[in-house]
């Protein structure tokens, strides 16, 4: 039975992060109908970033994690309106484009830091020990953020002008253009909430793991795989596709072993939206 | 001579016409490295335009190099057990994927457009996983080496230039298959692409056609799997990762959705970029990167369908110097519907 | 529509700039003998790759500070080029017809096995020598007689390094834990068997490629409840992770590692050896040698930077030296199969490594196998135990 719990509580840890991992991502292909194939990447430069703060410049890590994210909001800021706007409506070079910055700035992190895993750890260690069970404080602490930065974004989607004004633009356009939104302000500023989002959860969780510059691959399917179970335009329904994601992994991993849990997780999700095409809370008409 | 192009197309009539030439390069050359390179780009043109095929439709299919390696995978095995004519077994890598691709297709092509992509990424990562727990099979995580050479008419295949002779008749074949494919439905698959839900109410059974594009594009995938193991001599896992899928895609993407000309333009500059790149070290991945923005933040239709704009601008000024620009802009705008 | 063409000149100039550096004419020199390296450069691998690379550069600059490699009559300037296989198949076989363009007879590397098997075939093919590092069970053998393997493969030293290892820890039970890849299922599966042949109960784990937390890997291994967990050749960064989380999850039990290079960036990675504790792991170079680690120093002093972490350096520098001697021997660069003889004559004697032999003979049927002592290294509760050298000559 401790085994039964222990992986339950593995795998809600697990949700938490890929919760917070996935955030970016629906707001950006979920909401906005863009697929970010540089997601990945802003989660390695968000760890890279965060480590180079602490160990280079001798900042705390709280710190060190608040001007990691924003730099990298910043660069994902100029990115989207400088290189993505004028094709942001053609789904497919906006598929490239973000590609390409991938590739550019995983080859950048692995110039710059060099392929080996430096020294990065979470500043607060040793867990909460019961019987037959452990939940570390890194992970809590991620638990809490996530919780909190799931919150922020659903009430700014859904309570702030910004919010509004966004999801009009994803549902149309030119009506929304016409009635005097601006596309060209507001979609690098949601560009940029996207980076924050996935740089922060690099800064957070690498630490926890391991720092490496090839990370963002498995991360980028990881977040395709939630939104899409999720269905596209929910937040709430990522949040609880990353959660039934993180559980399934967790069991299938501990009972099965890793190749045959991964299969597992993998069919599992591919019956799941063949019985329902919509994903899990599928609703709003969105992208193409 | 002319109705003979119309009905063929001109753009898929230049592709045979580049299929057919494919077969001289033994003869004109012995460098190894242009062997090598021309061999990855013919192998990477059958595998764009298995995915050109589904572009064709406006979806997007990761699940190239699952197909590739179920053709790959099984020409290997029945090489292993003895089947070696060349025919046959470019039958198999066509059939096998095809008839995978036909249950499957019908289960997943019911999902929307994007469910449907990562669908497709998925079935690639279950491949993988199947390779890997079926070793008795497959070989496992070591594949499947030294695999005898093929035979035409009771020639054996081994030597290199034979090799890529192999190569260049599979490239005629999908070539041939796939301008037929999308010249044949190519009003359906435009409907499709155009707006799915007008083509099903004007009555055309959209799933059906969705089905058929992807057996075909599973089997052209397959005739893209054998030629790679051709050239390699072995099937091997890590010849199919589902990141090889985006590779294909981008070739299509950046040589453009919109003629079967795009598939062999991209597959082309982007293959042999990508071997000049991978002489400088660590920077082959950016570099790769760099040329992908490059090209479609100058070329947003991809290369072919800028080229076309281009060419139909410049002819339509020769003729009446004072037209305006009234051509439609380069590239497909999705808007959101 | 200004937007579109701004950042294309940039970038277009960019483009043709490096293409030009590329396609630019070899140096003018007396001669020149064009050395290349292959190995992964980008990806999960990368340390590998560029630690191949650099060793391979630096057994050149050595060379070229001497005046040049003498080739018969003439003094030759060494070049190394390199190229990113990408730990594929495929990638290591464009490698070989790449170099071959390039008339570049010798190729150190490539690393893994599945480059290994690319490029072998090729190799043959053209004409050109080959010195991989791959653990494969096929690294080499009679039907490649131009492939040399930098490594001695874990067939032969597992045995002797559990041997030791349970000397100084109690081991009756183990899981070794590896990716689901080729470059894990061959060291495993061979690491396994050396266990099981000492007595020792062993279990395999096989992990999803590209897992980042590996929780619930670890706690399905801790229910196995061993005494020890081996790593074998997991990639650094993820032996890392799991050490973590291990220590973590309370297991106490000593960690191994019996696979490639990696030690000292999971060291790196974890804080140290006191948070390690009990680690025993096999090194393919005995890293506390003083004349091992002084190639780390000459390679500062000659280069001006920090030489990688990754041992397989050290491999690399010294098959390089020897594909260097082995044409100088031989007097040519362009008859291969006498560079090859010239190799397999040279006695396998490094400045650094020391004193090994041809082996192989064995494991793959081909007596091509660099066989330098191996290390073994140990920490006992936080206290550094030292890398100790074991010979593996008599294989």
């Amino acid at each position: 039975m401790n085994g039964f719990i222990a992986a339950g509580i593995i795998g809600i840890s697990l949700g938490a992060q890929y919760a917070l991992l996935a955030l970016g991502f629906t707001l950006m292909f979920g909401i906005l109908g863009v697929i970010n194939f540089a997601h990945g990447a802003f989660y390695v430069v968000g760890g890279y970033f965060t480590y180079a703060a602490v160990s280079w410049l001798g900042l705390p890590f709280p710190a060190a994690v608040i001007v990691a994210v924003l730099l990298a909001g910043a660069l994902g800021y100029v990115f989207e309106l400088v290189v993505l706007e004028p094709v942001i409506q053609d789904y497919l070079a906006t598929l490239m484009l973000t590609l390409g910055f991938h590739l550019i700035l995983t080859t950048a992190i692995l110039v710059i830091f060099g392929p080996e895993s430096p020294h990065f750890e979470f500043p607060v260690s040793g867990a909460i020990r019961g019987e037959g069970f452990y939940i570390p404080y890194a992970n809590l602490i991620v638990l809490a953020i996530s919780a909190l930065a799931i919150g922020a974004i659903y009430l700014i989607m859904h309570r702030t002008d910004f919010g509004r004004a966004l999801r009009a633009l994803a549902d149309d356009r030119a009506v929304a253009a016409a009635q005097g939104i601006h596309p060209r302000r507001l979609f690098p500023l949601a560009f940029a909430v996207a980076t924050v989002l996935a740089a922060l959860t690099g800064a957070l969780v690498t630490p926890m793991l391991a720092l490496a510059p090839n990370l963002g691959e498995s991360v980028l399917t990881t977040s395709f795989m939630i939104v899409i179970l999720g269905g596209l335009g929910s937040i709430g329904g990522a949040t609880i596709a990353a959660f039934v994601v993180g559980i399934v992994e967790a069991y299938s991993s501990v009972y099965l072993g890793g190749s045959q849990g991964a299969l597992a997780l993998f069919i599992i999700v591919l019956v799941i939206l063949v019985v329902r095409p919509r994903g899990l809370f599928g609703s709003e008409f969105v992208g193409h | 001579m002319g109705a003979f192009v119309a009905r063929i197309g001109r753009a898929e009539l230049a592709c045979i016409v580049l299929s057919v030439l494919a077969f001289s390069v033994p003869f004109l050359t012995h460098d190894r490295l242009f062997y090598s390179i021309s061999n990855q780009i013919m192998i990477a043109v059958i595998a764009a335009f298995s995915v050109f095929i589904m572009l064709r439709m406006n979806l997007i299919s990761f699940a190239v190099p699952a197909f590739m390696a179920i053709g790959g995978y099984a020409a290997a095995i029945a090489a292993r057990n003895g089947l070696t004519d060349v025919f046959a077994l470019m039958a198999i890598a066509f059939a096998f994927p095809a008839l995978v691709a036909l249950p499957l297709g019908a289960l997943v092509l019911r999902l929307r457009g994007v469910y449907f992509v990562l669908v497709t990424y998925i079935l690639s990562e279950i491949l993988q996983l199947f390779l890997f727990e079926t070793p008795g099979l497959t070989g496992g995580s070591n594949g499947i080496a030294g695999i005898p050479a093929a035979t035409f008419f009771g020639i054996s295949l081994g030597r290199y230039e034979y090799v890529l002779l192999t190569t260049a008749g599979i490239l005629l074949l999908a070539t041939v298959i796939t301008a037929a494919t999308t010249r044949y439905y190519g009003q359906q698959f435009s409907a499709i692409e155009e707006n799915e839900v007008l083509a099903q109410s004007l009555g055309l059974v959209v799933w059906r056609y969705k089905v058929i594009g992807f057996v075909i594009a599973g089997g052209v995938a397959g005739l893209g799997g054998y030629a790679l193991v051709t050239m390699l001599l072995t099937a091997h896992p890590s010849s199919f990762s589902s990141f090889s899928g985006v590779s294909y895609i981008t070739y299509a993407i950046v040589g453009g959705r919109t003629s079967i000309l795009g598939p062999v333009v991209g597959s082309t500059i982007l293959v042999w970029a990508s071997n000049l790149f991978s002489s400088q070290a660590q920077y082959s991945q950016g570099l790769f990167g760099v040329l992908i923005v490059f090209v479609i933040f100058a070329a947003k239709g991809g290369i072919v369908g800028t080229a076309e704009y281009w060419l139909k601008r410049w002819l339509r000024k020769r003729s009446d110097p004072g037209a305006g620009d009234d051509l439609a802009p380069v590239g497909r705008s999705k808007d959101a519907a | 529509m200004r937007n579109k063409y701004y950042l294309a000149f940039p970038v277009a100039a960019a483009i043709a700039v490096l293409s030009l550096s590329v396609a630019s004419p070899a140096r003018a020199a007396d001669c020149e003998l064009k050395m290349g390296v292959m190995g992964p450069l980008s990806g999960g691998a990368a340390a590998w790759g560029d630690a191949m690379r650099l060793g391979a550069e630096f057994a050149a600059a050595e060379a070229n500070q001497k005046g040049g490699l003498k080739i018969g009559a003439d003094t030759c300037h060494v070049t190394v080029l390199p190229y990113d296989s990408k730990y594929t198949v495929e990638g290591a076989a464009a490698g070989g017809n790449y170099f071959a363009s390039q008339g570049v007879n010798f190729i150190i590397g490539p690393v893994g096995s599945p480059e290994a098997t690319g490029v072998k075939p090729v190799a043959e093919r053209n004409g050109q020598i080959t010195f991989n590092s791959a653990y494969a069970k096929d690294a080499i053998g009679p039907q490649w007689p131009l492939a040399f393997h930098q490594v001695v493969g874990p067939g032969t030293w597992a045995s002797p390094v559990v041997a030791e290892a349970k000397k100084h820890f109690d081991i009756k039970s183990v899981v070794v834990v590896a990716p689901n890849d080729q470059g894990g299922t061959d060291i495993a599966s061979v690491d396994a068997d050396a266990y099981r042949a000492q007595g020792i109960e062993a279990s395999e784990e096989y992990y999803q490629r590209g897992t980042t937390n590996f929780a619930p890997i670890v706690a399905r291994m801790l229910s196995k409840n061993p005494d020890v967990i081996d790593t074998a050749s997991s990639p650094p960064a993820d032996a890392a992770t799991m050490a973590k989380q291990l220590r973590q999850a309370g297991f106490t039990g000593p960690l191994a590692r019996l696979g490639g290079p990696g030690t000292a960036q999971i060291l790196n990675a974890v804080g140290g050896m006191k948070n390690l504790g009990n680690f025993y792991w096999a090194e393919i170079v005995p890293i506390d040698d003083p004349k091992v680690k002084s190639l780390w120093d000459d390679y500062k002093k000659v280069m001006g930077k920090a030489a990688p972490n990754n041992s397989l350096f050290a491999t690399s520098v010294a098959a390089s030296r020897l594909v260097l001697k082995a044409i100088s021997k031989a007097g040519t660069q362009k008859d291969v199969n006498a560079v090859r003889d010239a190799l397999r004559s040279l006695p396998v004697v490094d400045p650094n490594l020391g004193k090994g032999a041809w082996t192989g003979k064995e494991t793959y049927g081909i007596a091509q196998e660099m066989g330098f002592p191996v290390g073994m290294g140990m920490i006992k509760d936080g206290k550094n135990l030292g890398v100790r050298a074991i010979d593996v000559t008599t294989k």
